[in-house]
């Protein structure tokens, strides 16, 4: 088996990238693969949470790179999907308890074990974020249709860019139709007009993600929400499958006729 | 210690070390004259005195001691002592870092910088002569150019055009849409609502102030309408 390394990143924080990549692994597990779920965030873990492994943590990723045990010690597998696995983070340590070389050793024995890992990066561009990098062959940049998520996005791609990833894919999450309507937030198509990179997916603003990360239940197992729909979507994408974009205007008129359309057309 | 330092403009730099005894000054300026006897007499010299705090009498003794018998012309007294800098701002001597002067050739010499690509946030680019984007500059992203700047694109980021001080470079932008652009030692600002956003501009200093007109040039009476 050789993995497919992809590093969930922004630059800006709470954009969205653990619940991407998360949603991520879910739906790429459910199609069937190996997928691991790495934790990038030293000292400040989530992945495990929105997963809703947290109780189940024994060994981190820094206990392996320590020699407490073993890599395969820190996988933890999912509850629900049987080829889903995560590896924690200490949340007792700092970023420098990660080197770029150990990352990419950590990927390279990952490789041969699953079809993806995902990485969640941290939010910045400082070490954190570089350690999560280093491993990986593609990225997958997460925005929000906001000035400063994008700018700081542009800035994450052109890191990307000098660290030659490939590819570099843009996922926009959040947005609210009805206000990109109104002009009162950026619409996808201005996004790509300034990042000037491929774009994977578009990801509604949907309530649903609040609770199930409080729940610890990613969005594409358990319901049919926009959200989840577009995450599974944007799985679909990256095992190269050619999925049409979701109809955000749909969604966003809620309600039953929303539903219906989403239960008869798909999406 | 006292170490003398070459600098642009045949400037010489006085280093003047923060932890060299106040008992020590007159036997290193005696030092510092003797050394200096050929080069001193004439020549434009910076003191940089660090974090010392200078009183009334010391910077007296400097001139008496130093400054006169050794036939130089002090161009700046430089200290970050803030109580220094006020003494030295009401006695009336120059406290900031003298500017370099900008050569003629200079920008000849550094020749165009041709990008064909776009500049990201972040990225910065700085070049002596001219330089040429031919992508969009992204906000956050910045071009530093000692002559013209040109943008085939789109301009959001930052340009500094004639940094070292040439105010008759100017920017050509086919979209502008930055909220501040720099020529020479002015600084243009614009709001998003004025009618030069997004428009293919260009962007000059005219009599101190930076002016934006349109590209190609259109006669109109609007020639003298300011950035702000």
């Amino acid at each position: 088996m050789t993995a497919r390394v992809i590093v969930v990143t922004s630059g800006k924080g709470g954009v969205g990238k653990t619940t991407a990549t998360a949603n991520l692994a879910a739906a790429l597990a459910n199609m069937g693969k190996r997928v691991v779920a790495v934790d990038g965030d030293v000292g400040l873990r989530n992945l495990d949470v929105i997963m809703g492994l947290e109780n189940r943590i024994v060994y981190t990723l820094i206990d392996a790179l320590e020699g407490t045990c073993r890599l395969n010690q820190t996988f933890i597998r999912d509850k629900r999907i049987e080829n889903l696995f995560m590896i924690p983070t200490a949340q007792s340590r700092t970023k420098d308890a990660v080197t770029a070389e150990q990352m990419i050793e950590v990927c390279g024995e990952l490789r041969k074990e699953f079809d993806y890992v995902l990485i969640d990066s941290p939010a910045g561009i400082e070490a954190g974020f570089r350690n999560s990098a280093a491993g990986a062959d593609e990225a997958l940049v997460v925005t929000t249709p906001e000035v400063s998520a994008v700018r700081d996005a542009d800035r994450i791609i052109g890191l990307l860019e000098s660290m030659d990833k490939s590819p570099i894919r843009l996922i926009v999450n959040r947005i609210r139709p009805h206000m990109v309507k109104k002009g009162d937030m950026l619409g996808v198509s201005d996004v790509l007009d300034i990042l000037a990179i491929d774009l994977i997916g578009m990801v509604p603003d949907d309530e649903a993600v609040v609770t199930s990360s409080n729940k610890g239940e990613p969005l594409v197992l358990s319901q049919s929400t926009p959200a989840g729909i577009a995450f599974r979507n944007i799985a679909s994408r990256i095992e190269g499958k050619d999925v049409p974009f979701m109809n955000l205007d749909a969604t966003d008129s809620g309600g039953l006729f929303g539903i219906i359309r989403r239960a008869i057309l798909g999406h | 210690m006292i170490k003398l330092k070459g600098m642009y403009d045949s400037m010489l730099r006085c280093i003047i070390s923060e932890d060299m005894d106040a008992s020590d000054f007159s036997k290193e300026f005696d030092e510092v004259r003797g050394k200096g006897r050929r080069f001193l007499p004439g020549a434009k010299v910076v003191l940089d005195f660090g974090a010392r705090p200078l009183s009334e009498g010391l910077i007296r003794d400097i001139m008496t001691d130093l400054i006169w018998p050794a036939g130089m012309y002090v161009a700046a007294w430089i200290t970050y002592d803030a109580a220094t800098q006020d003494l030295l701002k009401r006695i009336g001597l120059p406290t900031s870092e003298p500017a370099p002067s900008v050569r003629a050739n200079e920008r000849a010499a550094g020749g165009a910088l041709f990008l064909q690509r776009s500049l990201r946030s972040g990225q910065r680019v700085e070049h002596s002569g001219d330089v040429i984007v031919a992508g969009h500059v992204n906000d956050g992203a910045e071009i530093l150019a000692g002559g013209h700047v040109t943008v085939l694109g789109r301009l959001s980021g930052l340009v500094h055009a004639g940094y070292n001080g040439d105010e008759t470079a100017s920017v050509v932008v086919r979209s502008l849409e930055a909220r501040q652009v720099r020529i020479g030692t002015k600084i243009g600002s614009l709001d998003r609502d004025e009618r030069w956003w997004g428009k293919m501009v260009i962007v000059r200093v005219n009599e101190g102030s930076v002016f934006i007109d349109y590209w190609p040039m259109i006669k109109s009476d609007s020639r003298d309408e300011s950035a702000g």
